[in-house]
Parts: C-alpha cells; sequence; structure tokens
C-alpha cells in the first residue's frame, strides 16, 4: 500500500485527515473538475508550497477546528484547509497561490473524513497513480516562492528552520492580520 | 498531565501531531466579571502570540505556535526540550563557584546575550512586559548560549523609551531579587544592550529613563 497519512485530530479523534501526495501527472485537470463539480470532495494543495507534511497538518487541524466550532471564513472544511495555509486573507488569491493548478505535475492532496478511504481510492483511480512518500513533499518545494508568500525575513532564516517560521504564522494567521497593535 | 501552574494558566506537556507540544491554558478567574474576564483572556492570548511571532520574525528565539483554540483559551506550543530557565543556570553557577568574581566571568558571555536580544527586541519596539530569568530558556547546554523568550502574555508593542525603561527596570529587579550579589552580571547586560543598539540616541535616552525610573519606581508620578 502507498504511504499516504491518515491521522487523527487532536481535539475531535472521532475525525481523521488523510493526507496524500501525487507526483509525476500529467495534469492535474481532470481531478480539479471533479473537485469543482464536487464529485470528489477533497481540498488540492500545491505543493511546490509545502516544506514539510508538518506544515498541511497544522493548516488542516486548525481548519477541522474552525469547522467544528462554526468560525469558517469559507464555505466548507475543504476549502477552509487552503485559506487556512494561506497567509493571505483575501481567499481567491489563497486559492491561487497554494491551490494546485490544471498544468501541475504534482499535487498534495488531504481529505477529512474520508471513510474506508473512498476518496483517495478515487482520485488514485482519476489520476492513474497511487499517491507517494507525502515526506517527499520536502524535495518539492519552491523556497524563494515560499519566501515570498509568507514574507520571511531573512533575519528569522538565520536562525530557526523555515518550517518553524511557516508554522507559526499559519497558527496565529488571523491574530496578526487583524491590523491591530501598530506596524 | 498538568506540569506547572502559575498565577493565570496552566500548563500541560503533550504531543502534537508527533511533535513535543505544551499547552498552556488561561483559566477562568472566578473573582473577576465574566465579561471583563474574557476580554482579558482574549487579549492577552492575542498579544503573546502576536509578540512570539513578532520576535521571530526578527530573529529572536522563541516556541513555534502550533495553534490557538479561543474557545477553552489555550495555546499549543513547541515544547523546548533540554532546556533550562535563566534562573536554573545562574543558579547552579553560583552554588558552584564560591568566588564572587569568577561567577562574573562565568556569566559574562550569557548576559551578553541576553543584552543583545533585549536590544534586539526592543529596536522593534516589542516591550515584554514580564522580563524575569524565569522567562528566558537556554536550549541543550547552556554554553552553546542558545536562548529562547517566552511567556509573552503581558507584552505590548511601543516605541517609547519610558516603557522600554521600565522592562529593563522589570528585569533589574527580578535579577537582584532571584541573584543576591548578581549587579555586575546586570551591568554587563545594560553593556551589551547599549552595544547591540544601533540608534545611540535611543539607547541613551532609554538608560537614562532607567536612571530616572530607578528614582521612582515602574509607575510614573501622576499629577493634577
Amino acid at each position: 500500500m502507498a504511504t499516504f497519512k491518515k491521522i487523527r485530530h487532536i481535539l475531535y479523534p472521532d475525525l481523521t485527515m488523510t493526507l496524500a501526495l501525487y507526483t509525476g501527472l500529467e495534469s492535474c485537470k481532470e481531478l480539479r473538475k471533479s473537485v469543482m463539480e464536487g464529485t470528489v470532495v477533497a481540498s488540492l494543495l500545491k505543493a511546490s508550497m509545502i516544506v514539510d507534511p508538518f506544515q498541511v497538518i497544522v493548516a488542516a487541524n486548525k481548519a477541522v477546528h474552525l469547522h467544528q466550532t462554526n468560525n469558517m471564513t469559507t464555505k466548507n472544511v475543504h476549502s477552509e484547509i487552503l485559506y487556512c495555509l494561506s497567509p493571505s486573507k483575501n481567499i481567491s488569491e489563497s486559492f491561487r497561490s497554494f491551490g494546485a493548478a490544471d498544468d501541475d505535475n504534482s499535487v498534495f492532496v488531504v481529505i477529512v473524513d474520508d471513510t474506508e478511504d473512498k476518496t483517495l481510492q478515487r482520485i488514485s483511480d482519476i489520476l492513474g497513480h497511487s499517491p507517494t512518500d507525502v515526506d517527499a513533499v520536502a524535495s518539492l518545494f519552491d523556497t524563494e516562492l515560499i519566501k515570498k508568500a509568507y514574507k520571511l525575513t531573512e533575519e528569522e532564516l538565520s536562525v530557526y528552520p523555515v518550517l518553524d517560521a511557516l508554522v507559526s504564522r499559519i497558527a496565529a494567521k488571523e491574530i496578526i492580520t487583524t491590523g491591530k497593535g501598530k506596524s | 498531565m498538568a506540569v506547572l501552574q502559575g498565577a493565570e494558566a496552566k500548563l500541560y506537556v503533550g504531543d502534537f501531531y508527533g511533535r513535543p507540544c505544551i499547552m498552556k491554558e488561561r483559566f477562568v478567574k472566578n473573582y473577576r466579571h465574566p465579561t471583563l474576564d474574557k476580554a482579558l483572556t482574549n487579549q492577552r492570548i492575542k498579544s503573546e502570540v502576536r509578540a512570539n511571532l513578532r520576535c521571530k520574525i526578527s530573529g529572536i528565539q522563541t516556541p513555534t505556535i502550533f495553534m490557538v483554540n479561543f474557545e477553552t483559551n489555550s495555546i499549543y506550543m513547541e515544547e523546548i526540550q533540554d532546556a533550562v530557565t535563566v534562573r536554573q543556570h545562574i543558579n547552579t553557577v553560583q552554588a558552584s563557584e564560591p568566588n564572587l568574581s569568577s561567577v562574573c566571568e562565568q556569566l559574562k558571555p550569557l548576559a551578553e546575550v541576553i543584552g543583545q536580544t533585549l536590544a534586539k527586541m526592543h529596536t522593534n519596539n516589542i516591550i515584554h512586559g514580564d522580563l524575569t530569568t524565569s522567562n528566558m530558556l537556554l536550549e541543550g547546554d547552556p554554553k552553546d548560549l542558545s536562548l529562547f523568550l517566552i511567556d509573552f502574555g503581558l507584552s505590548s508593542f511601543e516605541a517609547s523609551a519610558e516603557d522600554k525603561g521600565v522592562d529593563l527596570y522589570v528585569l533589574e529587579r527580578a535579577f537582584l531579587s532571584s541573584h543576591p550579589n548578581s549587579q555586575d552580571v546586570f551591568d554587563c547586560i545594560l553593556a551589551a544592550y547599549k552595544n547591540q543598539m544601533k540608534d545611540k540616541s535611543a539607547s541613551k535616552e532609554i538608560l537614562s529613563k532607567l536612571d530616572e525610573i530607578r528614582l521612582r519606581g515602574r509607575k510614573r508620578t501622576m499629577v493634577g
């Protein structure tokens, strides 16, 4: 069996989050179409914006929590994962920079509460691929794009890993972007 | 499992999807009006997270934030493993070394790092609000001087020399009361602080404020 990750939410152990990475694809067009039409319910993330599966776990963990407490910004939990991953408050901008595009050769998929892995199976069928090891995402990311999107500073990158900087920003997004507290 | 309880919050250690994690839960205070309690708790969580992140962005080590839960007023953050507080470290050094001047000699490198870190923090207009040697951690071997600042619950963002001076004054009081005979070490911190500040007129103003605050205490005299 391929190496996707299925984990239980830390606050809601009944809910699971499935993480899977697909690489070496021709395109994501068909999969994206199915998601847009609603026949596949999943979150499709741009693999080049992800440095480590933990980055996605933090975003998914947060999105599920916001869903459970009725505090979501977007319409459903899967779009909320995308929005949580992005540092931007603008939903369509978040989708543009962090969602998979038609001509991407890889895609990072997150599925909340996938009973019996049915959705994952359907995605594999549509793509004609099995998922690869999620940790392989570490070799796909684009440092420059990530630095720019999350506005990472040289000072911080000299002191600790990129992942730490991203994770804190994702967890604290709504707190730091309210514009309160001057400059 | 609860590991520590302070006046404001309880700390629990655990695991956050495979990472060592500390959960800091601010509990409800029954002696405060519920509305005020909620507003204060909410505001402290926000300022804690905000200052933590702003320190990070300025290149100061702080615990990574994993999650903020406003329903339970808790922050999930990285547990700095294998760390001692600066307070513990100074106590250990003082206990193992009877000679006062060699204690100062041994603690000098640490004092310099503390001074530089605080200067960096103040240059970015971050006021910690509760600087003590217990709110500074040394990760790994204390000789490596890998300093983390923690507990930003009382922090604020101020550009004024007054607030920065008070921040230093709070540290000085905490420092001298937890570590007797350590005035020399604290002076080292101030010297490094002054050196690190690029804006010399700012550091001069802050340090002269500190002198003024020493005479009158932390609260400004109210006139009128």
